[in-house]
């Protein structure tokens, strides 16, 4: 087994690890943790970490850091996946129309979507957010229509070139309805690169909601994000930087996995990745695919 | 041809390496300046457009007023060298100083006292402060050293507004031609303003035509404009900030011995408290406010949020001389709480909507405790936080709130703290007429003594009936260079006095 390959393993496995302690945390992390994340114990304040009780220290509040950064993987989990699927339904939705009708129909939804992208997305996120008002439900929807550009343009390519190829137009010749090609053939087709995409978006999608936590838009006090904890750990840096350095490693891994995670899906369907869309694991790595 | 050009480039080059190092030079003998931590931009340098304390931090050191408080907050004499108040109390005569100059060259006058007060006055100024002035009805300048006030009904607090940054005094000249102060504040203060840098500094040289012999004693003073906190920390400890008088508690222990830096701590002029909106049941309810004041350990929260401080019971500042000690009316006690709530008989379906301005760290953190604190004692409370100026218009203004956490700034005169309190218009809609007509009879009163009667009274009746909950002023420490000494904060202005301030 050459070297690369035994990395790859090992890599793989801790990814797969830490998404399965990741989920466990996000589904069940209030009864999995020492103590409830909200528990304040001010005689009990900026423990450091490996103290008795506390493997990770306590914060400004006494509350054990531990405790918080599981509780902390649920908004992180929920605005993942509901924004990405937020998003994957808009963007399904547009692309879809806009492949299949073409036209004056098709430019205008696509100037539309170019639109939304060329706004950088964070100061997106804290104008929808500033509008809609602060919370983590406003916070998915945001990051779901910021991201429903990229998917409704997957989808239009997608369903541009599936249209033209043999056994779609076969198809077709054989009279099947236009409806029923979009669900038997197109859709499924396209799911391998949704899925590729949808995981990356994952991850920025994390790095959004800690983003305006820490702006103080998203997750409210006193609940755990890890955003919220890199916003209160600010203060003390200087004394207490562990209070810094663990939501930001949890931060860190969950978006390390995700992207590779979408690594091995592209590599798993044979897509290549598209740069720019979502900064890639492959490129941190420095490997490239051929 | 060719080589002659590249000499020339050569020489050119050498010749800028020069002027930068001439300029470096020059640097290097402003080093006596003193190098002061400002937490943010003022919105302008004219004093009478804005009431925001950094202006006032600022203008302090550029501008002298009639009269000052002094380091206990006692008011004494600046530009006006003493002051006669009549019998029936409506006509106020200020002796000016002679011989003081404008940094623009102007002599100081009487002239210059009116100009000033007339443009406070003038609503075209739009100042926010424009309602202290109110009761002055004419204003006379017999001479060029004396100036009298005239005064439609007796105001007490008219001292303690003349020794307010805000009534700065501006020269007359530059003020008939519309002269720009935002930007370009001229005054007759210790030291003249150089230049202001947006989001970085602000300098002031020395003033060596100031009245008062042998002062200031600093070449200059820098105001760093420096918003991060952990920045102003870093600063202090490298040696490129000499003072940051915004330390939390947390960072003193990074002041050792091999830093170089020191700190003082000192008691602020804040009344913090947990407000609670008075007009809306289950607010209205005497012992639901009784049971939130049992339910609050103040002293924790002061300690864990603010950085320690002292315990109050009533509407006013530990230190202020009109305070009343009557912080045993409701100490902490959560059993008891709990029993008042429920023979108040009221049932709180729904959660109480504690609304915490998020630009402000320690209100946040204070809040969340309170929050822990009340929902021990069987209250649901859900936290909402909401930018600065949603707080103003919202909570303040529009009184979309239950309760709110926030800190009342000092004030030279007890007036400015309580006016506007008992009537129903303040922010928490607590109505008292009692405690409104006694705050307007001690504002028509002159004369410590006899105020403080009255206040006792205001601030007892505050104390027992709680339309907040009052938590406590907190400390502030100052951060220092070792080297810097004789520096002031005058009491609640949160200004400094830089005059006796030496960097040795």
């Amino acid at each position: 087994m050459s070297a690369g390959l035994l990395t790859r393993r090992i890599l793989l496995g801790f990814v797969a690890l830490y998404g399965v302690a990741f989920l466990l945390c996000a589904v069940a992390g209030t009864h999995l943790s020492p103590y409830s994340p909200v528990e304040q114990h001010l005689d009990l304040r900026f423990l450091p970490p490996l103290s008795p009780g506390h493997l990770l220290g306590t914060d400004d509040f006494g509350r054990d850091v531990l405790s918080r950064i599981m509780y902390g993987a649920r908004p992180a989990l929920l605005v993942g996946v509901i924004a990405v699927g937020i998003a994957l339904a808009a963007g399904m939705l547009i692309g879809l129309a806009a492949g299949l009708t073409g036209g004056i129909v098709d430019s205008t939804l696509m100037l539309l979507m170019d639109s939304v992208l060329s706004f950088p997305t964070v100061l997106l996120a804290i104008t929808m957010v500033a509008v809609l008002g602060y919370g983590v439900s406003q916070v998915m929807l945001a990051v779901g229509i910021i991201y429903s550009p990229v998917f409704a343009r997957i989808v239009r390519a997608e369903t541009l070139s599936l249209s033209a190829e043999t056994y779609v137009i076969a198809s077709r010749g054989l009279g099947t309805r236009g409806v029923r090609t979009v669900f038997l053939h197109i859709i499924p087709n396209m799911i391998p690169r949704l899925l590729v995409q949808g995981s990356a978006t994952f991850a920025l999608a994390v790095v959004i909601e800690a983003s305006l936590s820490f702006l103080g838009l998203g997750t409210q006090p006193p609940e755990a994000s890890w955003g919220l904890m890199l916003k209160d750990a600010r203060t003390y840096l200087l004394q207490a930087p562990w209070l810094a350095l663990f939501p930001g490693i949890a931060i860190g891994l969950t978006v390390f996995s995700f992207n590779y995670l979408g690594d091995i899906l592209a590599e798993h369907f044979g897509i290549e990745r598209t740069r720019g869309l979502a900064g890639t694991s492959a490129n941190l790595l420095g490997r490239r695919k051929g | 041809m060719k080589r002659l050009t590249h000499s020339l480039i050569v020489m050119l080059f050498l010749a800028v390496i020069a002027a930068s190092a001439y300029a470096g030079g020059a640097q290097e003998q402003k080093g006596r300046m003193l190098q002061v931590v400002l937490s943010g931009n003022p919105d302008t340098l004219d004093p009478q457009k804005t009431s925001g304390t950094l202006t006032f931090q600022v203008d302090r050191s550029i501008y002298d007023t009639l009269v000052e408080p002094d380091e206990n907050g006692r008011i004494i004499g600046d530009l006006a060298q003493s002051w006669e108040v009549s019998s029936d109390n409506l006509t106020w005569t200020f002796h000016l100083r002679h011989g003081v100059k404008f940094q623009n060259g102007d002599q100081f006058t009487s002239r210059d006292v009116k100009a000033t007060l007339d443009r406070a006055r003038d609503p075209a100024t739009a100042s926010p402060n424009a309602s202290e002035y109110a009761s002055i009805k004419s204003i006379d300048t017999p001479d060029e050293y004396t100036v009298v006030l005239h005064l439609s009904q007796p105001y007490a607090p008219l001292l303690a507004t003349l020794a307010s940054g805000w009534s700065a005094i501006l020269p007359a000249s530059l003020i008939a031609k519309n002269h720009d102060f935002a930007a370009d504040p001229v005054g007759t203060g210790p030291f003249i303003f150089r230049k202001w840098v947006r989001d970085n500094e602000i300098v002031l040289a020395r003033n060596p035509d100031y009245w008062m012999a042998g002062h200031p004693l600093l070449a200059g003073v820098v105001f760093r404009i420096i918003t991060e906190h952990a920045i102003q920390v870093q600063g202090l400890i490298s040696g490129q900030i000499d003072i940051d008088y915004l330390l939390n508690k947390e960072d003193l222990g990074l002041l050792t011995k091999g830093s170089g830096a020191t700190y003082k701590t000192e008691l602020t002029s804040l009344v913090l408290v947990l407000a609670m909106n008075d007009s809306r049941p289950p607010f209205d309810n005497l012992k639901v406010r009784q049971a939130i004041n049992y339910a609050i350990d103040k002293q924790s929260a002061l300690d864990v949020a603010y950085g320690g401080g002292k315990v109050i019971g009533t509407f006013m500042d530990y230190s202020n001389p009109y305070y009343e000690e009557l912080s045993n009316l409701y100490p902490y006690d959560p059993a008891k709480a709990r029993q008042l709530l429920a023979s108040a008989g009221v049932s709180v379906d729904r959660p109480l909507d504690l609304v915490l301005p998020q630009n402000y760290g320690p209100h946040v953190k204070a809040g969340e405790i309170y929050q822990q604190m009340l929902e021990k004692v069987g209250l649901k409370v859900k936290i909402r936080l909401v930018d600065w100026s949603t707080w103003l218009s919202s909570v303040y203004k529009g009184g979309n709130y239950d309760m709110t956490v926030i800190g009342h700034t000092g004030k030279l005169d007890p007036n400015g703290r309580l006016s506007g309190f008992g009537t129903g218009t303040s922010y928490v809609h607590w109505n008292d007429p009692e405690v409104a007509a006694l705050i307007t009879q001690a504002r028509q009163t002159v004369g410590f003594d006899a105020r403080k009667a009255i206040y006792d009274k205001v601030l007892r009746i505050m104390g027992e009936q709680v339309p907040m909950v009052f938590v406590g002023t907190p400390y502030r420490y100052i951060g220092l260079r070792t080297n810097v000494s004789g520096f002031r904060i005058d009491p609640s202005l949160d200004t400094f006095d830089f005059r006796y301030t030496e960097l040795k």
